[in-house]
């Protein structure tokens, strides 16, 4: 149990709890529905993030993937924070495998199909000799996803 | 060693031009409370942390708040990339534009330049994760106080992702304070400089 002192802060260690699937996490910001404690003045709309635009096939199963890829990273970069604090949870760290080999496996998927998000990607570029590190959209241009 | 990953970690997809919020929301790139201040902070800070854990936490949390830095230069960018010089004057833009024309800059709201003198890396762990602790409330502070004064859907939720974010570290910087409290004294935390009387810590429980 944990103590508490005079003249020191203290916060509570959190417990492994309820997660939200990996679409809700990235909408809310963590993987962990305790962790959730939105501000009242941003609670008026519950809006959908892509706007309905004519897209090409190929630009709607890029975005399809990449969207997949990001919820699946986020989850990765929740868990990351909470092993760091909490390094012996077994349960954490099931699911930090499980979506590691998730993340590696699509991240191959989507430079094959497309272009390589990492340097580490590149090699399984397989549309044409040429070096393809600058293919792709720059992610500020906000025409990934 | 650092490596990029071709994305943003949240999407940002703003369709309207909006310089005066491009204003408001460029303190969360250059200003005291934003998120290159926060990276450089825990950056900075992790080299001398006395608990190892603490230190891949600050490089954790250090690396994720360039991604975040990377989101708010994205949406500034969008919100200026098709600016009219009317728009500028009209959005009171037009001194940025004059400096930076629609460039990047760290900059605060108030127009101050981003400076390191915001934050501190004070070579004491307990005092040095007090100030993350205030770092990250100072934050979400800010992405409280946009939220309430743009209404654009577009921009909202990228702020309400980072503001989320915000709440996660907290609780992580808390837990890290709690795991460098476990190896003082707890009769007295402050009898010496865990950073730099390390002989005098609790060796591994």
């Amino acid at each position: 149990m944990q103590e508490t002192h005079l003249a020191i802060a203290s916060i509570p260690i959190q417990q492994w709890g309820a997660l939200y699937d990996e679409k809700e996490a990235l909408c809310t910001g963590t993987i962990f529905q305790e962790l959730n404690k939105p501000f009242f003045a941003a609670e008026i709309e519950k809006k959908s993030l892509n706007k309905a635009k004519p897209k090409s096939e190929e630009q709607r199963k890029r975005e399809e993937m990449l969207s997949k890829i990001m919820e699946v990273s986020f989850v990765l970069d929740d868990l990351t924070l909470y092993l760091d604090t909490h390094c012996q949870d077994s349960q954490a760290m099931d699911l930090y495998q499980k979506k590691s080999q998730e993340r590696k496996d699509l991240k191959q998927q989507f430079a094959a199909a497309f272009y390589p998000l990492t340097r580490d990607c590149i090699m399984d570029c397989k549309k044409d000799k040429a070096f393809c590190w600058q293919e792709g959209p720059m992610p500020w241009e906000g025409a990934c996803v | 060693m650092w490596t990029y990953e071709k994305r943003l970690q949240f999407p940002v997809k703003i369709t309207k031009t909006c310089p005066k919020t491009a204003q408001m929301i460029i303190s969360q790139y250059g200003g005291p409370d934003g998120e290159l201040s926060a990276s450089m902070r825990y950056l900075s800070q992790r080299y001398t942390m006395p608990v190892k854990q603490v230190g891949g936490l600050l490089t954790d949390i250090g690396t994720e708040e360039l991604a975040h830095m990377e989101i708010i230069c994205a949406m500034v960018y969008q919100l200026t990339k098709h600016l009219t010089i009317e728009e500028a004057k009209e959005a009171g833009f037009d001194a940025y534009y004059v400096d930076h024309t629609t460039a990047l800059w760290p900059q605060a709201a108030s127009a101050l330049p981003f400076t390191s003198i915001e934050f501190q890396s004070k070579g004491d762990a307990i005092t040095d994760l007090t100030e993350d602790l205030a770092a990250e409330q100072k934050a979400r502070t800010v992405y409280d106080n946009l939220l309430r004064m743009i209404p654009d859907a577009e921009v909202r939720e990228p702020l309400k992702f980072l503001r989320a974010r915000e709440i996660v570290h907290f609780q992580r910087f808390g837990e890290a304070l709690e795991k460098t409290k476990e190896k003082l004294d707890s009769k007295n935390f402050y009898y010496f400089n865990p950073e730099f009387d390390k002989g005098m810590m609790k060796t591994e429980l």
